[in-house]
C-alpha cells in the first residue's frame, strides 16, 4: 500500500466531513446542540489501540459491518452515562439506568443513523455504494468487545490505519468517539485509486514507526536517569492531521514547553510540553535549591532545557541511526504559555508549504508522581517522505536507538 | 476535550478555532484561545453592532490554492470574508472598524526566516488598508500567547496574556 499525502487528505477530510454529518444528525434527533472534536487519522499498534480505548470507564458501542466501495468497520463509542444521557433525552419517560430492551434499541438507532451519517460522506466523495450491516450493540470495557474479533483489529504489534473522530454536546457531559478501521486491502486500492504523487510505502512507515517507538522509550528512560522520576511511555501513536488541528490537540491551559527545531532529512519540530506542576516536579528532582520566585527562575528553566536537550537527543539520534543520516537539533526554547500558543508558531511555519502533517505523538508518565509529558514531533512532510523513501527497513531492528549523553551546551541565560 | 461553562443564564462564547471565523451581532461574544503567532481579526459596525472575528494563521491567502475552501485560515481572505458576511446581515460597509490582537514571535528559530507572528500583522494592517477599513487598536507582538474575546455589540476586544501581571487589557 502506497500513502500519497494528498489521498490521505482527502480521506482526512471526508472523515471530518463525516463527523459534521453525525453530529448534525445527532443534534435534529436529541435537539441538543453538537460540536465536532478533533478528526484524526491514526497509524497505531493493536497495543496502542488497547492502552487509548481501555481507560477503564463503560462503554457502549454500536457497530455495523462496511462492504461494497469501502470495506471495515465502523463504531461509535459512547461513555456509558453519554449513552444514557442521550436515552434520556429520547425516552423521557426512561429511568434509563441500566441497557434493558427498549434502552438498548433507542442507543443501537441512534448509533446507527450516526454511523450512517459517517458512511454517507464516504460513499459521495469515492462515488460508490457503501452497504451497512444490522447495527449491533455492545456494552463493556475491553477493546476486544468493540473491535477485537473483526478482521481489521490489529495484533499487538502491528500497524492498522484508523479514522477517529471526537463530538460532544455543547453544555451537557455527553461526549462520544467514532472510529473507522478501514480493510486493509480496501483501503490500499482506494489509495491507489486517488494518488497523485509517488507516496509513501506503508512498510517503510511501518519500519519507521517502529523505530519512533524505540526513541520514546529512550525519552522515557533518559528522563528516569536524569530525575530519579520512574517515568514510561504512556501513549504512542502516529497521526495523520490538517495543521490546524494539532494545536487544537493540546491542553487549553498554562504549559511549560521547550522547543526545538531540527535540520536534516528529515527537518521539522520538536515539542516537550509539561503542565505546570510537571515541571515543578522535575524542577524539585533537578535542583535542590527552593525558589520563591513565582513562575521560573533562571536555573529552574535552564534545569528544565537541560532535561529536554537531552531528551531531544534520545528522540532524534534514534531517527538519524536508522534513517543514517545526521539530524542536528536547535538550542532548546523554553517556553511558559498557554498550550496552543507554543505550537502554532511551528504550524505556520509549515503551513508556508503543507496543510497536513504527520504528527509523532507520544505521552510520557510517571506512576504515582506528577510527571506527564507529552511530545510532538511534526517532521517537514517533502522531507519525511524522502527519508522514508531512503529508509531500509531491514536496518530499524539492528540498529542501536540509544542515544549517546552529551555534554549539554549553551542552555543556560539564553531564554 | 474542551469543558463547557456550566452557569445558567450566561451563554457560551462561541469558540473561533485556528483557521476559523464567525459573524454574529449584539452581546454574543466569540472567543479564541492561546494565539501565540496566529493572529486575531475582529471587524465590527458600531452602529448596527454586527461583528465578526477570525483566527488567522498565514498571511497570504491570494497565493494559495485553497484559500476559497478556507477564507479564515490567511490574513486577506479572512478579512473579505468578515466583511462580506457582515454586510450580507445589514452591517455599513464604510462604518466598519477593525482591532486586531495576536501575532506574537514565540520563537527563535532560525528557520523562522522572517518573523511569523510579525508576517500575519503585516498582512492584516495591508489588507485593512487596502479596503479601507480603520484600524482603531492592536495589542500584537512580543514573545506571548494570548486568549481574546469579542463583543460586536460593544467592540470590544478583551486579551488576556498568559503571564499574570498584564491580565486582562481591553481594546
Amino acid at each position: 500500500m502506497k500513502l500519497d499525502v494528498n489521498a490521505l487528505g482527502t480521506f482526512y477530510r471526508i472523515a471530518r466531513e463525516g463527523a459534521g454529518l453525525a453530529a448534525g444528525r445527532l443534534t435534529r434527533m436529541t435537539g441538543v446542540d453538537t460540536r465536532v472534536g478533533v478528526t484524526k487519522l491514526n497509524f497505531m499498534r493493536g497495543k496502542e489501540i488497547r492502552r487509548d480505548f481501555e481507560d477503564g470507564t463503560e462503554k457502549v458501542g454500536v457497530r455495523v459491518e462496511l462492504s461494497g466501495g469501502l470495506e471495515g468497520h465502523s463504531v461509535m463509542v459512547f461513555d456509558r452515562d453519554s449513552a444514557l444521557r442521550i436515552v434520556k433525552t429520547l425516552l423521557s419517560e426512561s429511568d434509563a439506568e441500566e441497557f434493558d430492551e427498549m434502552n438498548r434499541s433507542a442507543t443501537t438507532e441512534v448509533g446507527h443513523i450516526m454511523n450512517s451519517g459517517f458512511i454517507d460522506g464516504w460513499a459521495d466523495v469515492l462515488e460508490t455504494v457503501i452497504d451497512v450491516s444490522t447495527p449491533e450493540f455492545v456494552e463493556g470495557r475491553s477493546v476486544e468487545l468493540f473491535f477485537g474479533d473483526s478482521d481489521e483489529m490489529p495484533g499487538e504489534d502491528d500497524l492498522a490505519l484508523l479514522f477517529q473522530s471526537h463530538i460532544e454536546a455543547v453544555g451537557t457531559e455527553i461526549a462520544f468517539s467514532h472510529y473507522l478501521f478501514p480493510e486493509h486491502d480496501s483501503m490500499a486500492s482506494l489509495l491507489d485509486r486517488l494518488r497523485t504523487s509517488g507516496g509513501i510505502e506503508y512498510d517503510k512507515l511501518d519500519g519507521f514507526d517502529r523505530m519512533a517507538q524505540q526513541g520514546a522509550e529512550e525519552v522515557a528512560n533518559t528522563a528516569t536517569t536524569l530525575t530519579g522520576i520512574e517515568t514510561s511511555v504512556e501513549i504512542r501513536r502516529l497521526n495523520f492531521l490538517s495543521l490546524e488541528a494539532i494545536p487544537q490537540e493540546v491542553a487549553d491551559r498554562m504549559l511549560v514547553g521547550i522547543a526545538f527545531e531540527f535540520d536534516g532529512i528529515p527537518s521539522g519540530y520538536l515539542l516537550f510540553l509539561f503542565d505546570e506542576e510537571s515541571a515543578h516536579e522535575i524542577v524539585d528532582a533537578m535542583v535542590p535549591m527552593e525558589s520563591d520566585e513565582e513562575g521560573f527562575d533562571e536555573m529552574e528553566k535552564s534545569a528544565i532545557k537541560e532535561l529536554g536537550n537531552i531528551m531531544a537527543s534520545g528522540f532524534l539520534d534514534g531517527w538519524a541511526n536508522v534513517l543514517d543520516t545526521t539530524i542536528d537539533h536547535s538550542t532548546p526554547e523554553f517556553i511558559h504559555d498557554l498550550g496552543a500558543a507554543a505550537v502554532d508558531p511551528v504550524i505556520i511555519q509549515l503551513g508556508e508549504n503543507q496543510d497536513f502533517a504527520f504528527v509523532f505523538d507520544t505521552v510520557v508518565v510517571a506512576d504515582g508522581r506528577e510527571f506527564d509529558c507529552e511530545i510532538y514531533a511534526i517532521p517537514d512532510e517533502d522531507d519525511l517522505e524522502r527519508a522514508l523513501n531512503d529508509l531500509d527497513v531491514d536496518r530499524v531492528d539492528d540498529t542501536p536507538t540509544t542515544a549517546e549523553f552529551q555534554e549539554v551546551e549553551n542552555t543556560s541565560g539564553d531564554s | 476535550m474542551k469543558t463547557y461553562g456550566s452557569e445558567p443564564g450566561i451563554p457560551d462564547p462561541v469558540q473561533v478555532g485556528i483557521a476559523e471565523l464567525a459573524v454574529t451581532e449584539g452581546d454574543d461574544t466569540l472567543k479564541s484561545y492561546g494565539l501565540g503567532s496566529c493572529l486575531a481579526i475582529a471587524l465590527y459596525d458600531p452602529d448596527s453592532g454586527i461583528g465578526g472575528l477570525a483566527h488567522v494563521m498565514l498571511p497570504n491567502g491570494d497565493e494559495a490554492e485553497n484559500s476559497d475552501q478556507k477564507p479564515g485560515k490567511y490574513a486577506d481572505t479572512a478579512i473579505r470574508a468578515l466583511l462580506r458576511r457582515m454586510v450580507e446581515r445589514g452591517a455599513s460597509y464604510t462604518s466598519v472598524e477593525a482591532k486586531i490582537a495576536g501575532g506574537s514571535d514565540m520563537f527563535e528559530f532560525e528557520s523562522f526566516d522572517e518573523s511569523v507572528g510579525q508576517r500575519n500583522v503585516e498582512a492584516a494592517i495591508d489588507e485593512l488598508e487596502k479596503l479601507g477599513v480603520p484600524l482603531i487598536d492592536e495589542d500584537t507582538g512580543g514573545k506571548h500567547g494570548r486568549t481574546v474575546e469579542f463583543t460586536p455589540a460593544t467592540g470590544t476586544l478583551s486579551v488576556q496574556t498568559a503571564n499574570g501581571d498584564a491580565g486582562v487589557t481591553e481594546l
